[in-house]
């Protein structure tokens, strides 16, 4: 996505504070709410073209018609050699004007409807709120962000994914929508914590075939930070990944890494 | 974040005189002349001479209390810094009511401690000290400590450290929700420190006060902001 787009993006989501990362920097930064006056806030540009896709209620995810143009390199899963989003990447795809959604064979879905989707329903297809607005906030800034557990092809080699023969469609009996089915009902949410996301850092040469391994596997968390025994239990589990949690607040997105150390034994 | 020295030369003098071999000295000069605290409350005070200042001083133990003696120098030391040295280093007797603590057991007991996790608050300070960081209170940082990697005139501190019980009943309250976290991150950055937490372990069976500080395990964590901002540019991590 072009860099001005991304600036703008940036603002619509209020300023971040730059904060306690910063090398030596012992100032107070500045980081007042971004408040809007009427007739104020940013509106981004009209894209030229305009792609569509169409929802597939069953599936909670929208089956991309038209593939042109490079974002889908690093956007939407491939499965039986068709393309598909998730509600995350739809709803982020048509708030940035980019993505006309088909309901059935005429009518489209507005943001509106977009909007209740994921406020509809115990899951919203996968997707909380706070979910899409940490998805949003790490696209828009350029990252790859992928649900954790999802592999981005039927062909990925991601050892982490639901077992390669259900995937295998020559073998199964199920429809490509079935096995995705089981496989976006298994990367919802559990009561303890898990990944909810995968990121992977803003790379031009990104293959879905291969992706590699990502930066970072991602927690959402919810008013209180993870637990030492949660941590250690995803450190466990996910051996070998750099993990990190987030939590939103008020439209503010936060990551926190919880590293183990162990301070030098000084002479 | 690196260490932050003071001045051009800092860093060298700090090498050329490690605090491993300040510590080494006090303590033997301590254990010489059969030095002597008394208990007050949660503080030890000592009654030290010039060698003792100066030794005391350099290694960055306790506070001096000014007055007018001009042969002798009072120091208070923090219940931390007394449990280490007699404890750990075992170089310092502790009177309390006139009779010699024979060991930790009878330090507690006898102390009126002002935090409820006063053990692991001790045990947090000794492993930092073992490993010759240089410990000071934090409470000016809203935190337990902070860690220097040398004397506080050399350099500035680069650790604000926080102690925990590693039992999930976190039973002093620190660090539950995440505006805990906002809060002291926010802190520490503006004042150029990392936050570690020191998570206290008891191992084996349930005695309330161990005797000695092999039955405590210690495990460190960094906790850090990531910022997707900056770190685009510079490579995630």
């Amino acid at each position: 996505m072009e860099d001005g787009e991304r600036e703008r993006l940036r603002f619509s989501e209020g300023r971040n504070d730059w904060g306690s990362d910063s090398e030596g920097s012992l100032e107070d930064l500045v980081d007042d709410e971004l408040c809007y006056s009427s007739g104020d806030i940013p509106k981004l540009q009209f894209r030229k073209d305009v792609l569509k896709a169409r929802w597939i209620e069953e599936l909670g995810m929208a089956e991309v018609l038209e593939r042109k143009g490079k974002m889908w390199t690093t956007t939407g899963i491939v499965r039986d050699g068709k393309l598909y989003c998730s509600i995350e990447e739809t709803l982020f795809l048509a708030e940035i004007g980019a993505l006309h959604i088909l309901h059935g064979d005429d009518t489209y879905l507005s943001l509106k409807d977009l909007y209740e989707k994921v406020a509809k329903g115990t899951d919203g297809h996968g997707c909380s709120w706070e979910s899409l607005e940490v998805y949003r906030h790490l696209k828009a800034l350029g990252y790859i962000v992928g649900r954790h557990g999802i592999p981005w092809t039927s062909r990925s080699t991601k050892t982490n994914s639901i077992a390669e023969n259900e995937l295998d469609v020559t073998s199964c009996n199920m429809s490509s929508h079935g096995i995705l089915i089981t496989e976006m009902f298994d990367s919802l949410q559990f009561s303890e914590v898990r990944p909810k996301f995968e990121v992977y850092s803003p790379n031009s040469k990104f293959k879905k075939s291969s992706p590699g391994s990502p930066c970072f596997l991602l927690c959402l968390t919810s008013d209180h930070p993870p637990s030492k025994q949660a941590m250690e239990d995803l450190e466990t589990r996910y051996e070998g990944n750099c993990i990190k949690f987030c939590c939103v607040e008020h439209g503010r997105v936060s990551f926190f890494s919880f590293t183990k150390v162990e301070l030098p034994v000084l002479p | 974040m690196g260490p932050r020295w003071k001045g051009k030369g800092a860093e060298a003098k700090a090498l050329a005189d490690p605090m491993s071999k300040i510590v080494s000295q006090l303590r033997l000069s301590f254990i010489e002349s059969d030095l002597q605290g008394l208990l007050s409350g949660c503080i030890v005070l000592l009654e030290a001479n010039a060698e003792q200042t100066d030794l005391l001083n350099r290694a960055c133990f306790g506070r001096p209390i000014v007055n007018a003696d001009k042969d002798k120098q009072w120091f208070q030391l923090s219940m931390e810094e007394a449990f280490y040295l007699c404890f750990a280093l075992k170089c310092v007797k502790i009177i309390c009511n006139d009779k010699w603590l024979k060991n930790d057991e009878e330090f507690w007991s006898c102390m009126t401690p002002k935090r409820a996790n006063f053990h692991n608050l001790c045990i947090a300070y000794s492993h930092l000290r073992m490993k010759n960081w240089v410990v000071r209170s934090g409470s000016q940082f809203g935190v337990d400590f902070v860690a220097y990697r040398h004397h506080p005139a050399l350099v500035h501190s680069e650790y604000a450290v926080l102690v925990l019980s590693g039992k999930d009943e976190n039973t002093n309250g620190r660090l539950r929700v995440w505006s805990d976290f906002q809060c002291t991150l926010r802190l520490c950055g503006s004042v150029a420190k990392t936050l570690l937490v020191l998570y206290i372990n008891k191992n084996g069976n349930g005695v309330v006060f161990p005797s000695c500080l092999e039955n405590y395990s210690v495990e460190e964590r960094m906790i850090t902001r990531w910022n997707p901002e900056q770190s685009r540019e510079n490579g995630t991590k």
